[in-house]
C-alpha cells in the first residue's frame, strides 16, 4: 500500500470539495472516501485501489434512518448494514432488504459496512483483485483475463466482449426490488438517480461502473413508501452454507389478487453485472395465475438474454430455479 | 476537515530514522486505557494492536476480512480490525481479548471455551471469543442454527464448530 | 489428591493462555530494533528473470534491504536425508537462481523498519520477465514408467474373468492447508547464535535444515514453537522464507520478522497435490474381491519429487488374492507439494472406498455387508497379522448409532422434512507407528513434576496428554506438572506428524519417570533421616508418589518430595529414550488405526442445496488417553472433510498459472453454518503392540472416510456419482 493523505471531512461540503480533486470518481480514482472500510482497505491492500488521498467521511451526520412524511424511507449513507438490517421500520415493511442485508457477508462485515459502501461494492472478479493479471477494469485496455478463465462466480447477464464481472452485492439486489432512488451530492448540487439509472453496464468501459463523478457523494438511499399488500423474499444461492457471495440470488416484491399477480418486482443478484431487475419476468407475471407454469415462464424470460461463459453456464438453470423457488415462496399462502 | 497532517513529520523523529515521517497523532481508548501514538497512516488497527501496542491476542489470519481471528469491539460491536484503519478510531472505545478478561477473571464465554474445549490450536480462538461475547447483546435466535449461521464470520480450520457453539449455548443459557 | 489420570476427559492445561490471548505463537514475538521483511512474488507460472530493479524500492522511507539473488548471500543445500531425517520438501533454496518454476516463486523480499514501509517496498521492486507458457494442466500422465508399489497373483487375468467390474477413475484436486495461522519467523541473530521462532511441526528437524542451510554447527540454531496455530503437515517441514528471515537477521544484524501472507499460503508452503486414480475392482456375485488394482498419479513441482503414495492403505484394506498398485508423478509449473493431513490415505481411500460403493451397488448388496465379506484375517500386503484391527465392529457399531437399517437403497427415496436424503458410509485407516523420542522428567522437591521434549503441540492437545500420561504413571495431579515443549534446548522429540506424537513419547516417558524415581529411591537408601537408609533399592517401591518397602504398602512409605528435601535435592532428572518403528524392516505386526464414517446429505433439487447434516465416527484407535481433544480431533476432521466433499479446491489459471483463488473467500473451507450434527465414538481396544498405554493417534483417521461417504451420501440422494471432487453443485443440475 502506497502513502496517502489522511483527512477527516468535516462536513458533507468538506467531503466534497476534497473528492473533486480527483480525475475521477471510478476504478484509479486518486480521493477514496472511506466509512467502514471493508471494500476500500481489501483493495487498496490489493493495490488495486491506490489513492493518494483518503477522506474519512464517518463523521458526517448521514447515519440515521428517517421515516419521511410522504411516507418514504430514508437511509443515510453512513447508516451500518447491521443497523438497517435490523431496523424495526425495515423489518417490517422491507423485509426483502432485511434478508438481503443478513444473507451477505458475517456479522462482523455488516456491522463496518455502510449503506453507500455497500452500493459501490467491487466486483470480485478474481483477475480484477489480482493486479498482475490484465482486467479491462482496473486496467483499461489490457483484456479480459475472466472470459477465457476461472469464470464460474462471474455474469451471465449485462456482460460485454470485455468485462464479465458480477456485482456481489446482496442489498443492491433488494434495493433493485424496492425501487430506491439514490441522493447525490456534489459540485453541481445535489440530484436524485434511482438505482436502475446508477449502475452502466460495462460495455467496452468497464472501468465506468456508476454514474458518480469526482466529487459525488452519496448520501442516503430513499424507499417509497412500503409496497402495499406485498410480501417480499429474497433467496440467495450459493456453495457454502454462509459467508460467500451469492452464485444466484433473487429478491422478489409481489402482490396477489384474485389469484393473479397485480403487482411484482423481480431483481437478479450473482448472475449479472448490475443488480438485474428483470422486467422480462415481470412482464410475464402480470396478470398471470400464480402458478408454477407463470413461474417458469418469467424465469425462462428473465434468462433468455443469458451468455453463459466457459464454467457459469449452470447459472442459467441454477437462476431460474432461484426465481422460480423464491416465486413459490412469496406467494405461499 | 481536520488539517492534513500528513506529509508533515508529527513530532521531530526521535531516532533520526525515516520511520518517524508521515505519521498522525491518534490517541486511542483500548480496553480502558487510553494510548496516545504517533502512526503510519497505512497502519490498520490490526497491525497497530499487534506490532505498536503489542497486544498480541488478537490474530492476523487473511488481512482481508474473510476469516474472523482479528475480531474485536469497537464501541461494543464486533469488527474486523483487519479491514480499518487505526487513525480512523480517534475516541473509540476498542477491546480486545486481552481486555475481557484474564486467567482467573475470565469472561463467562472464555470460560465456557475452556470447558467445551471449544478450540484446538487456539489461533482462531481470540477472535471466536470476541465475536461470541458480541453476539449475546445481538438480536440472534436462540437454536443452535441461528448460533452457527452468527458465528459463521469466525473460521476455525481445526473445526471445532460443535463445541463453540456448545459453549456459547452454555452461556447463553445461564443469562 | 486429585489425579487426573489419563482416560479422563479434562480441560487442556494450556487453555487459559488460548482463551485469553496470552499464548505466544510465531509472529506474537516482538523484540527491539526488529525489522520486518515482505517477499516479492513472481508473477509468471515459468520463466526467468529478465531485469530486477530494486532502487526505487531501496531508497523508500524505512528500508534497510532489498534482497534478492545477487545479494542474498549463501544460502547452502540441505542433502537429501533417508526418511524424514534431515528433511524439507522443497530443497531450492530461496534466490539459488533466475529460473522462474511456479507462480509466485519468491524473486526478492524488502525489508523495512515498519511492516507498512516493507509492503510498500516490495510492491515497488521492478521484475521483468522471459516468460514461459506453464504447465498446470489438471489431466495428470505419468512421467516415465510408473512404480510398482505391490503386487500379489495375477491381477490382470483374475480382473479380465471377474463376473462383476469396477473400474474408475476418481480424481481429487489441489487442497491448501490453509492453517488460519499464517505461515512466520522471527529470526534473531546475535553475532553468533540464530535463534529462530517457526510455525514449524518439528523444531529439530528445523533445526538440523537451518544449520545446514546456513551453514552453521546445529548448536548455532535454536528453534522455538511454543504454540503452534496449527498446521495440518504444511508446517511440517521448513519452507523458504524462513531462510529469507535468517539470513536477512544475519546480514542485518536486526531482529526479523517475516510472516507469509494468505495468498502466499497458496504457493509457497505446500499443498496437497493433485491425484488421479484409476480403481479396478474384480469381485464374484457372492460380493468377495478377486482382483483390486490402484495406480495412482499425482502432480509434482519441477525441481521436487513428492509422492503422495495414495495406495498406503490399499493392500491390507481388504482381502483378495489378487492385487496391484502402481504409482507415478506428473510434474507441473507448481510449488512443491508436501504433506495433508492423512497424506496418501486420505485421497487414496477416497477412491478405493468411492469404488467399493459402485460395486456394492453393482452388486446389489448393501455396502456395509459388501465390506464386511471381504474383511482380511491379516494383512495381505505385508502377510503379517494385524496388531489390532476392529473395523468390522467399527462397521457395525456405526451402522446402529446412525440407524442404517432404516436405509432404503434406491436413488432419491428417501425423504424428511421436505429434504430427500442421501446416505453413505466408507472405511477409513491410518497407520500407527512411533517416531524416535526422547523426553526428560524431572520429579521436584515441592511434589510438582517437570516433562520436557522438543515436539510441538499443534492444537491436538500433546501438552495436556503428556500431563496424563505422567500423572498416571506417578500419582501426580495433572495440575503439578509442568510440560515444556517446541524448543530445541530441550531433548530431541518427534515431529508432529503422522498422528504418532501420543505414541511415541508415551515409552520414552515411562522410561524417563523409572530413571527418575530410581534416582530417589537411591538418594533415599544413601540420606539419613529417611526411613529407608541403608536399605537396598530393589527392596524399595514407589506408588503413586509414594516411596515404600515393597513388603509393605505405601501408607507406611514417605512421599517422594520428602525424600528428595531430606536428600538436600531440588529434583532428579530422569532422560527416556525409544526407538522409532517407522519405518523399521523387523515387524512382526501391521499396524493401524481403523474407523467407519455414516453420512447423511440433504438435497433440494428445487434450489440446488446440498448440505451434509449427520455423520457418525466409529474410530478404533487403540486406548483414548484424553477424550475430550481426541472426539474434538474427529470432529474436526469430519468438518474438513465436509470441506473437502464439497467446497475445497486450488484453481490454477492455465495460462498465467497462477492459483486464481488464492484466498478464503475463493477458496472455501467450511464454515459454522456447514458443520453437521457430528456423533464420534472410540472402541478403545488397547494396543499394547505399539507403547504400554496401548495408545493411537487420531489426528489424521477421522479424515479418511469422510469425503467417500458424503460422495456415497450424493449419489444416493442425487443418482449422481461425483468422481472428481469437491461435489459441484453443477454436476447435480441436470
Amino acid at each position: 500500500m502506497e502513502m496517502f493523505a489522511f483527512s477527516e471531512a468535516a462536513g458533507v461540503e468538506d467531503a466534497i470539495r476534497a473528492g473533486a480533486e480527483s480525475g475521477t470518481a471510478q476504478q484509479g480514482a486518486r480521493v477514496r472516501f472511506v466509512a467502514g472500510g471493508t471494500t476500500l482497505l481489501d483493495l487498496m491492500k490489493l493495490d488495486v485501489e491506490r489513492p493518494l488521498a483518503v477522506v474519512d467521511i464517518n463523521g458526517l451526520p448521514l447515519d440515521t434512518v428517517t421515516k419521511l412524511t410522504d411516507g418514504r424511507l430514508k437511509i443515510g449513507a453512513l447508516v451500518r448494514n447491521s443497523d438497517l438490517a435490523y431496523h424495526p421500520d425495515v423489518r417490517s415493511n422491507y423485509a426483502v432488504l432485511s434478508q438481503a442485508l443478513l444473507s451477505g457477508a458475517s456479522a462482523q462485515l455488516r456491522n463496518m459496512a455502510t449503506t453507500g459502501g455497500n452500493l459501490l461494492q467491487r466486483t470480485r472478479c478474481m483477475y480484477f483483485r489480482n493486479r498482475a493479471l490484465p482486467c479491462n477494469k482496473r486496467e483499461p485496455g489490457s483484456g479480459c483475463s475472466a472470459i477465457e478463465g476461472e469464470n464460474r462466480s462471474l455474469a451471465i447477464l449485462g456482460t460485454s466482449a470485455h468485462c464479465i464481472a458480477t456485482n456481489p452485492s446482496d442489498m443492491n439486489v433488494a434495493l433493485t426490488a424496492l425501487g430506491a432512488v439514490i441522493q447525490i451530492e456534489g459540485t453541481a448540487g445535489k440530484r436524485e438517480v434511482p438505482i436502475e439509472a446508477f449502475f452502466f453496464e460495462p460495455g467496452d468501459t468497464p472501468e465506468r461502473e456508476n454514474v458518480l463523478d469526482p466529487g459525488d457523494l452519496v448520501t442516503s438511499v430513499t424507499l417509497p413508501p412500503p409496497p402495499q399488500n406485498c410480501s417480499q423474499v429474497y433467496l440467495k444461492l450459493r456453495d457454502r452454507a454462509s459467508y460467500e457471495f451469492a452464485l444466484a440470488s433473487a429478491a422478489i416484491v409481489a402482490s396477489v389478487d384474485n389469484g393473479t399477480f397485480s403487482y411484482i418486482r423481480v431483481a437478479l443478484g450473482g448472475v449479472a453485472s448490475k443488480p438485474w431487475r428483470s422486467l422480462e419476468a415481470e412482464e410475464q407475471l402480470y396478470d398471470q395465475p400464480v402458478d408454477e407454469a407463470s413461474f417458469r415462464r418469467a424465469a425462462d424470460a428473465a434468462l433468455a438474454g443469458a451468455r453463459p461463459q466457459s464454467r457459469n453456464g449452470f447459472k442459467i438453470e441454477l437462476a431460474k430455479r432461484c426465481i422460480v423457488h423464491a416465486l413459490g415462496v412469496a406467494t405461499a399462502s | 476537515m481536520r488539517p492534513t497532517e500528513v506529509f508533515a513529520p508529527a513530532e521531530p523523529p526521535a531516532d533520526g530514522q525515516s520511520a518517524r515521517k508521515n505519521q498522525l497523532a491518534v490517541t486511542l481508548r483500548v480496553n480502558g486505557e487510553s494510548v496516545a501514538l504517533q502512526i503510519d497512516p497505512r497502519t490498520t488497527l490490526l497491525d497497530c494492536l499487534r506490532e505498536t501496542m503489542r497486544l498480541t491476542g488478537t490474530k492476523k489470519g487473511c488481512d482481508h476480512g474473510q476469516c474472523g481471528a482479528c475480531t474485536v469491539h469497537v464501541n461494543g460491536r464486533r469488527v474486523n480490525s483487519c479491514l480499518t484503519f487505526a487513525v480512523m478510531h480517534q475516541g473509540d472505545d476498542i477491546t480486545t481479548i486481552e481486555g475481557l478478561g484474564r486467567p482467573g477473571s475470565l469472561h463467562p464465554v472464555q470460560a465456557a471455551f475452556l470447558e467445551h474445549d471449544a478450540y484446538q490450536c487456539g489461533y482462531c480462538t481470540p477472535g471466536q471469543i470476541m465475536s461470541a461475547a458480541a453476539l449475546l447483546e445481538e438480536p440472534c435466535g436462540a437454536t443452535d442454527a441461528d448460533v452457527k449461521e452468527a458465528m459463521s464470520g469466525n473460521i476455525c480450520r481445526c473445526g471445532a464448530y460443535p463445541n463453540i457453539v456448545s459453549a456459547i449455548q452454555d452461556v447463553r443459557s445461564e443469562r | 489428591m486429585t489425579v487426573s489420570p489419563a482416560g479422563s476427559s479434562v480441560p487442556r492445561i494450556e487453555g487459559p493462555l488460548k482463551v485469553s490471548g496470552i499464548a505466544t505463537y510465531t509472529s506474537d514475538f516482538n523484540f527491539p530494533g526488529l525489522l520486518y521483511a515482505v517477499p516479492v512474488c513472481a508473477t509468471i507460472g515459468s520463466g526467468t528473470i529478465a531485469g530486477l530493479d530494486t532502487s526505487v524500492a531501496g531508497s523508500m522511507p524505512g528500508v534497510q534491504a532489498v534482497y534478492h539473488r545477487a545479494n542474498i548471500g549463501r544460502i547452502y543445500r540441505s542433502a537429501p536425508d533417508e526418511g524424514l531425517g534431515t528433511h524439507l520438501d522443497e530443497r531450492r533454496p530461496p534466490f539459488e537462481d533466475d529460473v522462474i518454476r511456479y507462480y509466485g516463486q519468491y524473486v526478492a523480499a524488502a525489508v523495512a523498519d515498519t511492516y507498512e514501509q516493507a509492503i510498500a517496498a516490495a510492491n515497488a521492486v521492478k521484475v521483468t520477465y522471459d516468460a514461459k507458457e506453464p504447465d498446470v494442466r489438471d489431466q495428470l500422465e505419468p512421467e516415465g514408467q510408473p512404480n510398482l508399489d505391490g503386487e500379489r497373483g495375477d491381477p490382470d487375468a483374475a480382473f479380465d474373468s471377474a463376473p462383476v467390474k469396477i473400474d474408475q477413475t476418481y480424481s481429487t484436486p489441489v487442497e491448501t492447508h490453509n492453517p488460519i495461522e499464517l505461515h512466520a519467523s522471527v529470526a534473531v541473530w546475535d553475532g553468533q547464535d540464530f535463534t529462530l521462532y517457526e510455525t514449524t511441526q518439528g523444531v529439530v528437524n528445523h533445526r538440523d535444515v537451518a544449520a545446514e542451510m546456513l551453514g552453521v554447527p546445529k548448536e548455532r540454531v535454536r528453534v522455538i514453537s511454543r504454540f503452534l496455530g496449527s498446521g495440518f503437515g504444511g508446517k511440517l517441514f521448513p519452507w523458504p522464507h524462513s531462510f529469507i528471515a535468517a539470513a536477512a537477521a544475519r546480514d542485518l544484524n536486526r531482529p526479523v520478522k517475516l510472516v507469509v501472507s494468505r495468498d502466499m499460503m497458496f504457493q509457497n508452503v505446500g499443498h496437497r497435490p493433485r491425484t488421479q486414480q484409476r480403481i479396478r475392482l474384480g469381485a464374484g456375485s457372492d460380493g468377495k474381491l478377486v482382483a483390486l488394482m490402484h495406480d495412482s498419479l499425482n502432480h509434482t513441482s519441477i525441481l521436487d519429487d513428492y509422492q503422495e503414495n495414495c495406495s498406503e492403505a490399499t493392500p491390507y484394506s481388504y482381502s483378495t488374492p489378487n492385487f496391484r498398485a502402481t504409482s507415478g508423478l506428473a510434474r507441473r509449473n507448481v510449488g512443491t507439494p508436501t504433506s495433508m493431513r492423512g497424506p496418501g490415505a486420505v485421497p487414496g481411500l477416497y477412491a478405493l472406498e468411492s469404488a467399493m460403493d459402485e460395486l456394492a451397488i453393482a452388486l446389489g448388496i448393501d455396502p456395509v455387508e459388501l465390506r464386511l465379506r471381504n474383511e482380511p484375517n491379516k494383512d495381505e500386503g505385508l502377510d503379517l497379522p494385524f496388531s489390532s484391527r476392529h473395523l468390522v465392529e467399527c462397521l457395525a457399531v456405526g451402522a446402529k448409532r446412525f440407524g442404517w437399517s432404516g436405509r432404503d437403497p434406491r436413488v432419491g427415496s428417501m425423504r424428511k422434512n421436505g429434504l430427500i436424503l442421501g446416505w453413505g458410509v466408507a472405511g477409513c485407516s491410518w497407520i500407527a507407528e512411533r517416531f524416535a523420542a526422547q523426553v526428560a522428567v524431572d520429579l521436584r522437591d515441592d511434589g510438582s513434576a517437570r516433562v520436557a521434549t522438543a515436539t510441538q503441540d499443534i492444537g491436538t492437545g500433546t501438552y495436556t496428554v503428556l500431563a496424563n500420561v505422567v500423572s498416571e504413571k506417578t500419582g501426580i495431579p495433572a495440575n503439578k506438572i509442568e510440560v515444556v515443549l517446541g524448543d530445541t534446548n530441550l531433548p530431541p522429540g518427534p515431529i508432529s506428524g503422522g498422528s504418532m506424537v501420543t505414541a511415541s513419547v508415551i515409552p520414552a516417558v515411562s522410561q524417563a519417570i523409572e530413571s527418575a524415581q530410581q534416582r530417589i529411591l537411591m538418594a533415599a537408601i544413601e540420606t539419613e533421616g529417611t526411613p529407608f537408609y541403608g536399605l537396598e533399592a530393589d527392596a524399595l517401591a514407589f506408588s503413586g508418589g509414594i516411596v515404600h518397602r515393597k513388603n509393605e504398602g505405601p501408607e507406611r512409605g514417605m512421599a517422594f518430595e520428602k525424600i528428595l528435601a531430606k536428600a538436600k535435592a531440588r529434583s532428579t532428572s530422569g532422560l527416556g529414550k525409544a526407538e522409532a518403528t517407522f519405518g523399521s524392516e523387523d515387524r512382526k505386526f501391521s499396524q493401524h488405526s481403523f474407523g467407519a464414517q455414516f453420512a447423511e446429505v440433504t438435497w433440494q433439487p428445487e434450489i440446488a442445496r446440498l448440505r451434509v447434516s449427520r455423520v457418525v465416527t466409529v474410530i478404533d484407535a487403540g486406548r483414548i488417553i484424553n477424550p475430550k481433544p481426541a472426539r474434538n480431533q474427529i470432529e474436526g476432521s469430519v468438518v474438513m472433510g465436509v470441506g473437502m466433499a464439497l467446497l475445497e479446491a486450488t484453481e490454477y489459471d492455465a495460462r498465467f498459472g497462477a492459483p486464481i483463488n488464492n484466498n478464503l473467500a475463493d477458496y472455501m473451507v467450511a464454515t459454522n453454518a456447514d458443520a453437521p450434527q457430528i456423533e464420534v465414538t472410540f472402541l478403545d481396544y488397547p494396543d499394547r503392540v505399539l507403547n504400554d498405554m496401548g495408545a493411537r493417534g487420531v489426528g489424521e483417521i477421522g479424515l479418511a472416510g469422510i469425503a467417500a461417504a458424503i460422495t456415497a451420501a450424493v449419489y444416493h440422494a442425487t443418482g449422481v456419482r461425483v468422481r472428481n471432487l469437491p461435489v459441484r453443485l453443477e454436476e447435480l443440475l441436470a
